[in-house]
């Protein structure tokens, strides 16, 4: 006999251990404790879930025939997959079709159709995304340019998200405790058709179509794209870190410099992040880090990063990090998590390090960025971390020269391979439903590098010009394969429609629309003054009648709406637009002798929606090779109305909608020949078989069971009415044959 | 196996030593945190993290398709899989570090098992003595075996002798203090150490020569020879330290539970995953 019989049992640790873990679990202690303990939980973590779907599912299945019946009773399919490739320009597809660059796009035209697309006006991103998410235009979604102006301190505000700090706060201290969430509201009106589709019971999986911040809660997954904010709050703020300036003085749009340094082959420097809500004039978050040069003089470059409490890495010369994780601590317990990506410029002599912005981590969202929200984790932990900020694509450094095109196009295809494993990742997941990923990288790099196309433009002077000259060639034929995979995974069930929000144009010339209303009398500036900073700064808004911000828009300073409105409403309003329409479609560039504006649009007149009055009162249909300046976009005024545009930014699609359709792809005929981008959403809720709802504008595409689709097979590329300046209208000129081939 | 209870049970009286019996639950405390550390320690060099963080997430990942999808069984049936299959994944990771701490967190526990488990006997309670014979060792039978008891303990009962080689004795404990019982069987005398009343301190429940007395350390393990087995003391009352549930269990599911916490809170500073 041995003693306590009933606790043997526990003791036989020694023979047991390899037979029978689970007893040995108790004795080894902390060691299988840590496995025992959490793959308990996961079993029954696993089990629960499962068997509770498994149980549910009768429930919830007869819950939806009860309500909404089988909701593909009516359907024309019933699964459809829209890629959105933002800014893909029907002109240069055209091209790389002919030059047999995009074989997938090319059958889906022959054996579907491949149309222009409409696009809204204005013709940009923010504004014409709404119209598809909506089907709806300006005037009923309230999106109208990536800003607008408080009209009561003619500050710019952005026109999507309205962020605001918890007002309920409990002060302990130095402490400022939050006793509720920040406020994050979407500013874009109407009902996103994907949340119509859930009503009915469709599941849909969206993701990064912009202007889905924060996300609007429906039945289905959704991941937020243009305007989420990095992790400082901002639009995108990179980092620039170097030894080379040793006065500071270096300050960029979009960025800032932090001077290194240097003990030997040590620098010690600090990550600038949030600001610290939690603690009174806590200012911004820091993370410091320790840089070492691990080449010696005349090696190519390597440096060995190790983030104060986080994580340490090696870097070579021109070459992305992994995604690195950035952990601020604001004291205790205030702990923000970001995410970027750090390229080491140059070692020797001088250290330079650029960093992305810092992206919210996907992993622990410091701001909701999907619906719902463990969505964003789910990817992250399926696929690594991935870019979450709206413009990922580092724009601004390229622009300011941190990086250079290398760089950036680095940059821009990382993220673009992130995405595509997304969309494979939705599509798997839905075998019935809609699933919609917009890629950004077309647009970005589209903007980046159209001055190879033409190699008169301004912004090649003193710059490299040849080298990228395939940049975009190469991301529409990356784009290309990746809609082969789509059509090769989907098969033929499914309805796949290929799209872009607006196609591209030259951006030669800027045009500063508040120097030009100085001119002639529109706009005053304070007694003394001649120009203009940023924002207004030197305005007289007392004696100013209108005014440009933004990339399109021209305000009215109308009584009663702007704080300081002096233009009354009513007939001298009207009378005011129409003056100034007439005098901006007469405006001419001397310097190339060519009219800078297509049509100048009233918004009275071409809008009827409940949102109207927040619209820009004229919005400016700039010529191909026009655009708002850089200074009139961020409200200054400058010596001269027209002035070339030098930086790498050299493309662009703020001009008359006309100049810029999208594209549109499919892999079934449609019924009408000038599709618009308000369509699309239209005809997939009725492909779905689901009426839809009355506000919408679109127009259903497709043939039902009753009618037939006759408009197919390949765009005729002469019905493009690209404008002079642009290189797209150069390869195919407005009304002339095409270089070869047919139409 | 002597020699691995005397080594470790010599190091442990020197380092038990400062505390003594008089702040047990400091000890109690102490050396579950030191191992927890220690497992830490141990899974940190020798697991493979990467592997044990790649299956986590994996597992995380099919746990959230499942919450994701819910809708659609063809998504969650393989998911449920799927996460089960990377938790044996998950398990296999941790077998090499588990051997590992097999041979200290056994010694500690061990240790903490004959310091702590049991209280001394009260005094006026009978216990039950019993000796096992070794059936290997010839020449000695149930009937040649005796007990002397040291003043302060006294015989309750007359010995009862079993067929299967077992004799067991009611004795009476009449006084207290740290006695040590000697059993005669033949030419051969082992002794037994019976601690009665007073504070706590380390109390021996089984002297044996079976593989158990790596569990039961505080007495010598009985020379191969000898005819006697074991010697138990049964019919005791557990009379754990207060706020232990238990005795032997109480201190196992204590040392198990503070070392996991210890782990838990402190993996994140020893950049360890768990």
């Amino acid at each position: 006999m041995a003693p306590s019989p009933r606790l043997r049992p526990s003791f036989a640790f020694a023979l047991a251990v390899l037979l029978s873990p689970s007893l040995a679990h108790a004795y080894i202690g902390p060691g299988a404790g840590f496995a025992f303990a959490g793959s308990l939980a996961v079993m029954l973590a696993a089990f629960a879930l499962a068997i509770g779907t498994i149980l549910l599912w009768p429930f919830t299945f007869l819950i939806r025939m009860i309500r909404v019946g089988n909701p593909y009773k009516n359907a024309l399919a019933r699964r459809v997959i829209v890629v959105g490739l933002d800014g893909m320009d029907p002109g240069i597809t055209t091209r790389f079709l002919r030059e047999g660059r995009l074989p997938n796009l090319q059958k889906l035209a022959e054996n579907g159709v491949f149309r222009a697309l409409d696009t809204s006006n204005p013709s940009m991103s923010p504004v014409a995304w709404s119209s598809f998410a909506t089907g709806v235009d300006p005037s009923r979604h309230g999106i109208y340019d990536f800003l607008t102006r408080d009209p009561c301190t003619y500050a710019p505000i952005l026109s999507s998200t309205d962020i605001k700090n918890a007002e309920r706060v409990l002060n302990i201290g130095k402490y400022i405790i939050p006793l509720e969430k920040p406020k994050i509201k979407l500013l874009q009106k109407s009902v996103a058709f994907w949340k119509t589709l859930g009503e009915k019971h469709i599941p849909s999986i969206i993701q990064r179509v912009p202007i889905t911040f924060p996300p609007v809660p429906f039945r289905g997954l959704l991941l937020s794209g243009m305007c989420v904010p990095d992790l400082r709050g901002s639009q995108g703020t990179f980092s620039f870190f170097s030894t080379a300036n040793a006065e500071g003085k270096a300050a960029f749009t979009g960025g800032e410099q932090t001077v290194l340094r240097r003990k030997g082959n040590i620098i010690r420097s600090r990550i600038v992040g949030p600001d610290n809500g939690m603690v009174k004039d806590g200012g911004r978050m820091t993370l410091p880090f320790t840089l070492t040069v691990t080449s010696k003089a005349g090696e190519p470059g390597t440096v060995k990063i190790e983030l104060d409490g986080g994580e340490s890495f090696d870097l070579g010369l021109r070459v992305y990090s992994d995604w690195v994780h950035l952990n601020f601590n604001g004291g205790p317990g205030i702990n923000v998590s970001g995410i970027a990506k750090f390229y080491l410029i140059s070692a020797d002599p001088e250290v330079s390090l650029y960093m992305t912005p810092i992206h919210i981590d996907p992993e622990s969202p410091a701001m909701p960025i999907s619906h719902p929200e463990v969505y964003a984790v789910y990817l992250a932990k399926r696929f690594g971390p991935y870019a979450t900020l709206g413009l990922a694509e580092d724009t601004w450094a390229l622009n300011e020269r941190v990086i250079d095109e290398g760089a950036f196009f680095d940059q821009a295809m990382a993220f673009c391979d992130e995405r595509e494993k997304m969309l494979f990742d939705a599509i798997e997941h839905t075998r019935e439903g809609l699933v919609t990923t917009v890629f950004d990288t077309t647009d970005r790099v589209q903007h980046m590098f159209y001055r190879y196309l033409d190699p008169t433009h301004p912004a090649n002077r003193d710059k490299e010009s040849t080298a990228y000259a395939d940049a975009i060639e190469r991301v529409y034929t990356r784009m290309d394969g990746v809609i082969g995979k789509v059509l090769e995974t989907v098969g033929e069930d499914a309805v796949v429609m290929v799209m872009s929000d607006h196609g591209f144009t030259n951006f030669r010339r800027g045009v500063n629309l508040n120097t030009w209303l100085r001119n002639e009398g529109y706009l005053t500036l304070k007694d003394g003054k001649t120009l203009s900073g940023d924002w207004f700064e030197d305005v007289d808004w007392s004696r100013t009648q209108a005014f440009s911000l933004g990339l399109t828009g021209l305000f009215i300073n109308r009584k009663g709406r702007e704080k300081s409105g002096i233009v009354p409403e009513g007939e001298p309003y009207k009378a005011l637009v129409r003056e100034l329409c007439a005098k901006l479609d007469a405006l001419v560039d001397e310097e190339t002798n060519t009219r800078a504006v297509r049509k100048a649009v009233a918004a009275f007149e071409c809008f009827d929606g409940p949102y109207r009055l927040d619209a820009p009162d004229i919005l400016v249909g700039y010529e191909g090779g026009y655009r708002s300046s850089w200074g009139c976009a961020t409200g200054s005024v400058t010596p001269t109305v027209f002035e070339d545009n030098t930086k790498s930014w050299s493309g662009d699609h703020c001009v008359d909608p006309s100049i810029v359709p999208g594209v549109f792809f499919c892999n079934r005929k449609i019924k009408l020949d000038k599709p618009h981008i308000m369509d699309i959403p239209y005809s997939i809720l009725s492909l779905f078989g689901h009426a839809p709802p009355k506000h919408m504008q679109g127009r259903m595409l497709f043939a039902g069971n009753a009618d037939s689709a006759e408009v197919g097979g390949a765009l005729d590329p002469r019905s493009l009415p690209q404008s002079g300046s642009a290189p797209g209208a150069r390869i195919f000129p407005l009304g002339q044959a095409p270089e070869s081939g047919d139409a | 196996m002597g020699s691995f209870n005397a080594i470790f049970t010599a190091i442990f009286n020197v380092v038990l030593a400062p505390f003594g019996h008089g702040f047990p639950w400091f000890d109690l405390v102490l050396w579950p945190l030191l191992g927890g550390i220690l497992a830490l320690l141990v899974i940190k060099a020798v697991s493979n993290q990467a592997g044990i963080t790649r299956a986590k997430n994996f597992i995380q990942v099919h746990l959230l398709e499942i919450v994701l999808f819910r809708d659609d069984l063809r998504v969650v049936l393989p998911a449920t899989a799927k996460a089960l299959a990377y938790n044996v994944m998950y398990l296999g990771y941790n077998i090499v570090p588990m051997l590992v701490m097999i041979v200290p967190m056994t010694a500690i526990l061990v240790q903490l098992v004959s310091h702590y488990a049991q209280a001394p006997l009260p005094v006026g309670e009978t216990v039950l003595i019993v000796a096992k014979l070794d059936g290997e060792v010839q020449g000695v039978a149930v009937r040649d075996v005796t007990l002397e008891l040291p003043a302060g303990l006294s015989l309750d009962a007359p010995p009862v002798r079993s067929a299967d080689g077992e004799i067991a004795w009611r004795v009476r404990l009449d006084a207290p203090g740290d006695f040590v019982l000697k059993l005669h069987a033949g030419s051969v005398t082992e002794e037994k150490s019976l601690a009665v009343g007073g504070e706590a301190r380390k109390v021996s429940v089984l002297r044996t020569k079976s593989w158990e007395a790596l569990l039961y350390p505080a007495e010598p393990v009985p020379a191969a020879d000898s005819p006697i087995e074991s010697i138990s003391i049964l019919d005791r009352d557990d009379q754990p330290l207060r706020g232990l549930p238990d005795g032997e269990g109480g201190v196992l599911a204590w040392f198990f539970g503070v070392s996991l916490l210890a782990g838990f809170l402190l993996k994140d500073l020893f950049g360890v995953t768990l």
